[in-house]
């Protein structure tokens, strides 16, 4: 433990000081767990980072709200997409927590093509005293064991293991831009472009795509998805925002694709304001969900919205 | 023009438009001198008007750049090409609303000349572009993958009919649903010589979305240079439009 922090302390203020970070290390995406123990960056390189809040202790209050790093892996993996002559990102577009539910933790994470479910699972113990192995991992001839005895779990270092449990790939023709982890916690739905595509945790070969909006004719394309989330209580109830600055809400009770939205919130243009930035300015980079499932907030290029979801005329606050 | 993954401050935006209104005063003054007094009375009343002129020029400029970018090598998403090609068409828009009362020549002239020029500037792989004046700047051209010649960008060149067109739209960034490659795989080239097709066609990307979407139905949509390029649409389209295609990809 004492020559892990020491390694952390050399390789931050290293890396630092002498200007070691490259482009690779440039954040792309950051989610706090839910409890907020956990802190988990993604970057460019395709790794991710996580990051544990320190432990209170009475000897050193202030140290409370520290994060240290918890655990590195390196996520995914920069391919090559032969059709089209184009290469993947690595780039970790996104990542949400799974809520926890025994020892492990688990988030998704996604690039550009391909969502990862990953475990995180600390280890601070090892057996010992195999009979068939060594203590090294050599195989032990049977003919000079002349006793038995039961292997023994004995304290080691705490060791942090990541483990990839699914890849669900081969479902977006273009570049995801979010994942929901869904309140039944057995679904997400995982957004590019033009669709939202509904998957189980479970099951990596299939997926049900539920939003499609690329039109029959792509010329006639003007608006894209920028980003989808589940609501927080109601499990078939998900939001998507577009690049025109609206947000469709849908139910997926109604229909088994939800091209036709329950809710459309927009604000109306101000005329006043129309310049040739117009467009680009309302276009949508997240929506979000409150705790009570009630507001949204959105974000666009220069405000911050939050709005009822009764109300589906304007905002109820607008920040800039 | 800064690369992938690198921040750019939010007050970028306001840069482009504090850089608009110098660059709206330089234009005035360099008219001013060129002029002379007669056109004295223009400044004034038109400061504004310059401005508003400057600043769609400059953000005309800067969406075609952007656009085009994707031959340099860069990798342009579906959002930015999506808000990219709007912000093109308001200020299509924007210049139709201005320009009405004026003769239609003037107007085709003025875009070939601002496409033109954008073409010189951000294309310097492009060949013989000073054909035929009257080509339509705003044929449906395509960013020509200079760097590349895999044959799946070399579709990406100029297709005359609307179909091809699509093609050639998702072979660019709007993204394909089937494999180009399939299609032109066993065709032979051999027999198809260089024509002498207007050499705006073959000439570098400008309005290559953008053309198709006037192709619509709606009239009000369409610049005014479109007739020109309308009639040089329908010359082509009656050609096989396979052989057209092979044509241009020959002459790259």
């Amino acid at each position: 433990m004492e020559e892990e922090s020491d390694t952390r302390k050399i390789n931050n203020s290293f890396l630092r000081e002498h200007n070691y970070a490259t482009e690779a290390d440039i954040i792309s995406t950051v989610e706090f767990n839910s409890s907020g123990e956990l802190l988990a960056t993604g970057d460019k390189g395709g790794r991710v980072v996580v990051f544990q809040r320190e432990q209170e202790s009475k000897s050193q209050p202030q140290r409370r709200g520290e994060y240290n790093v918890y655990s590195t892996f390196q996520s995914h993996e920069p391919e090559f997409d032969y059709l089209k002559s184009l290469e993947i990102e690595e780039k970790i577009n996104k990542i949400k927590w799974l809520p926890q539910q025994n020892a492990a933790y688990f988030l998704l994470s996604t690039n550009d093509k391909t969502v990862k479910l990953w475990k995180i699972s600390e280890r601070d113990k090892r057996p010992e005293g195999y009979n068939l192995k060594d203590d090294d991992g050599r195989i032990r001839d049977p003919s000079t064991i002349t006793s038995l005895r039961v292997p023994v779990l004995q304290p080691m270092d705490l060791m942090v293991e990541a483990t990839a449990r699914r890849v669900f790939s081969n479902a977006h023709m273009y570049h995801i831009n979010s994942i929901s982890v869904n309140s039944d916690y057995q679904t997400y739905i995982s957004t590019d472009d033009l669709r939202v595509n509904l998957w189980n945790l479970e099951i990596t070969d299939r997926s049900f795509n539920i939003v499609d909006i690329k039109p029959a004719n792509m010329e006639e394309l003007t608006e894209v998805i920028t980003s989808a989330e589940f609501h927080p209580q109601q499990c078939h109830t998900f939001a998507y925002s577009s690049s025109k600055g609206s947000i469709r809400l849908c139910d997926m009770r109604e229909a088994a694709l939800c091209d036709k939205h329950c809710k459309y919130f927009e604000e109306p243009e101000d005329p006043s304001t129309r310049s040739f930035f117009s467009e680009i300015i309302s276009s949508i980079s997240d929506v979000k969900f409150s705790h009570n499932g009630r507001y949204l907030m959105t974000r666009d290029y220069l405000t911050v919205k939050v709005w009822d979801l009764q109300m589906e005329n304007k905002p109820l606050e607008t920040y800039q | 023009m800064l690369g992938r993954g690198v921040k750019r401050k939010w007050s970028c935006l306001e840069e482009l438009e504090a850089e608009a209104r110098p660059a709206a005063a330089e234009k005035e003054r360099d008219e001013k001198e060129g002029q002379g007094d007669e056109d004295g009375f223009l400044v004034g009343p038109s400061k504004s008007a310059m401005n508003h002129l400057q600043q769609r020029q400059l953000v005309l400029g800067l969406c075609m750049e952007k656009l085009q970018s994707y031959q340099a090598g860069m990798e342009l998403s579906l959002r930015r090409s999506v808000l990219l090609i709007n912000t093109l068409r308001q200020i299509q828009e924007d210049m139709q609303s201005d320009e009405t009362g004026t003769s239609e020549t003037l107007l085709n002239h003025t875009d070939s000349c601002l496409l033109r020029e954008d073409m010189q500037v951000t294309c310097p792989g492009c060949t013989e572009e000073d054909g035929d004046s009257l080509s339509p700047p705003l044929s449906p051209e395509f960013p020509s993958q200079e760097a590349n010649s895999s044959p799946d960008q070399q579709k990406s060149l100029p297709a005359a009919a609307i179909n091809t067109f699509s093609e050639a739209v998702n072979a660019m960034g709007y993204l394909s649903d089937l494999a180009l490659d399939d299609i032109f795989e066993d065709i032979d080239t051999s027999m198809y010589e260089t024509s002498e097709l207007p050499s705006a066609w073959s000439a570098g990307s400008l309005w290559p979305i953008s053309v198709s979407l006037w192709t619509d139905e709606d009239v009000k949509m369409r610049p005014p240079s479109l007739p020109s390029a309308g009639s040089l649409q329908s010359r082509l389209m009656d050609l096989n439009e396979l052989d057209h295609i092979m044509e241009i990809l020959v002459q790259s």
